[in-house]
């Protein structure tokens, strides 16, 4: 455990140097990671401003889905979601070969050599985010906290299993780096309260593909109003990380070594 | 007269220029169709979220910023199909050559790489034409019921060809920046969000404070797609000011060539920095 962590770290500093060559652009792309990332929640703000509403949710609660949701972002994208262009650019130029033949497990390979510097962007607004509706919002207790970290735990293992899909997608899919607006677009259902959806597509998003627990389902536990379906969106989240572990195998096993 | 005839055996050359680029990117990019049919899935299921969101605002009102239901989702039906239409890489793509110094060969080439690169794009959009916006305009037709009919068709298609080529001009100037920063990843980035939230593409501009509508009007980027989308539904409005369409397709033509006007000034200077060894 100590030896992998130091291995991580090595490449996190790695990564860091590398990105450190062209200074200024780093901090240009972090900056604006956080601004991207700040588009749902500005059109939130507009149609609150403009004197709509989402019927039921008052603005800083719906903010605070979109900062739990920018959170789970925020700490997947840097920490282990680069082994998606990791894997697809590797495949694509042929040296995916040299993860193959290190002494370590070629996912572990895969996540220490993408720590990706510039999405720590996501993670500052995330937090910032989170803090400001959080605040606005009557206090949580402790049993609500506790609710909230063990349910963040299960977005973070459905992002981490999102990512390796999507990298074992780019294993066959060749170069194909539209698996991120693939995943952009499935997971934007998450950004919102699950109320607004239609009952059937609340029921696909909470009980089928893991998408409410991205989001809505940790939010509401510490608005003290636990979305319909949590345990249901727990088991689904993990059932999803097995599948993707299993998907990311099968993969694996299907990759020609001949590059793109 | 040797001008006029010059002029004459000029404008062939040029087509013919235009349309073997056109024609090779087109035979290109068709060997990456799967990647740009993605579109067909990512198009409707993001506007299926717009379409959610939005009855849900509408729930109970009827009117929102002057817009109904159906306008609203009639808006983000165009701007979708607008973005189909008039997207391009010109940016990333001259920023790599010069990183790479690349760039090199462009100059000894006897056609400027600007009209190359336009060129390109015209054969890349040509294969999106089959492959993303008919697919997607025939969902957002039949499956999503959304109109997207042009009120008045022969201003709306004039409107999305100059969008088409102002959107390429906006985008070769940020590329130009690479003559500057060589790594220009995050400064394209910053303008492309800028441009999304001015250009009216998250959400239409009458939503902001009049006051930044105020500063909107006057900036090129509504241009890019909230005009045409105006255009397209047949009414222009912003921060309070109303303009028949003849009149903001005009102003669109005017943003155009001080857009060229700006390529032309940043190609000037930046092209006296360009080393061709790269970084």
């Amino acid at each position: 455990m100590k030896t992998n962590l130091r291995i991580y770290l090595a490449g996190v500093k790695t990564a860091l140097a590398s990105r450190m060559a062209y200074r200024g652009d780093f901090l240009m792309s972090m900056l604006i990671m956080l601004l991207v990332e700040m588009a749902a929640p500005l059109i939130t703000f507009l149609i609150y401003e403009n004197g709509a509403t989402f019927p039921g949710w008052n603005m800083y609660e719906a903010l605070l889905i979109q900062g739990v949701f920018l959170l789970g972002k925020g700490i997947a994208y840097p920490f282990f979601f680069g082994i998606v262009w990791n894997t697809i650019e590797r495949v694509r130029e042929g040296t995916f070969d040299l993860l193959l033949i290190k002494p370590k497990s070629v996912l572990f390979m895969a996540i220490v050599t993408a720590f990706d510097s510039e999405d720590l962007g996501k993670l500052i607004g995330g937090v910032t985010l989170f803090t400001l509706s959080l605040k606005r919002l009557p206090a949580p207790g402790w049993g609500e906290w506790l609710q909230f970290f063990l349910l963040f735990a299960v977005t973070l293992m459905v992002l981490f299993g999102y990512g390796l899909i999507m990298a074992g997608l780019g294993i066959v899919w060749i170069g194909n780096f539209r698996v991120y607006d693939i995943f952009s677009s499935i997971t934007n259902f998450g950004l919102y309260p699950t109320a607004i959806f239609s009952k059937p597509l609340q029921t696909i998003i909470t009980l089928i593909i893991p998408i409410a627990i991205l989001g809505s389902v940790p939010a509401t536990v510490l608005l003290g109003r636990p979305s319909a379906g949590t345990l249901g969106a727990v088991g689904v989240g993990l059932l999803f990380l097995l599948f993707s572990l299993v998907f990311w195998q099968w993969m694996l096993k299907k990759y020609t070594s001949v590059g793109g | 007269m040797s001008t006029q005839s010059g002029i004459k055996k000029q404008v062939p050359y040029l087509f013919s220029v235009l349309k073997a680029t056109a024609f090779s990117t087109y035979k290109e990019w068709a060997a990456y169709r799967s990647q740009m049919a993605v579109t067909i899935f990512v198009g409707p299921v993001f506007f299926l979220t717009q379409m959610f969101i939005w009855r849900a605002v509408y729930a109970t009102r009827t009117t929102l910023n002057g817009l109904t239901l159906e306008q609203m989702l009639t808006y983000y039906g165009i701007i979708s199909v607008i973005g189909y239409l008039t997207y391009d890489s010109a940016d990333w793509d001259l920023q790599w050559l010069i990183r790479t110094g690349s760039f090199l060969t462009f100059m000894l080439r006897p056609v400027s790489h600007c009209y190359y690169a336009f060129a390109q794009k015209i054969g890349h959009r040509l294969l999106a034409l089959w492959v993303e916006l008919l697919p997607i305009y025939l969902i957002f037709f039949f499956v999503f019921k959304i109109p997207l009919v042009p009120a008045e068709p022969g201003w709306a298609l004039l409107s999305l060809t100059f969008s088409f080529v102002l959107v390429f001009l906006t985008n070769y100037c940020i590329g130009l920046s690479a003559f500057w920063l060589t790594k220009t990843e995050g400064i394209r980035r910053a303008l492309l969000v800028l441009l999304d939230l001015c250009a009216g593409m998250l959400i239409p501009l009458t939503f902001f404070p009049t006051g930044m509508q105020k500063v909107l009007f006057y900036l090129p980027f509504q241009f890019i797609s909230y005009v045409p989308t105006r255009v397209f539904i047949g009414h222009y409005e912003l921060a309070g000011i109303t303009l028949s369409i003849p009149q903001v397709v005009g102003l669109q033509l005017v943003a155009i060539l001080v857009m060229f006007a700006l390529y032309r000034l940043l190609w000037h200077l930046g092209i006296k920095r360009f080393t061709g060894v790269g970084a």
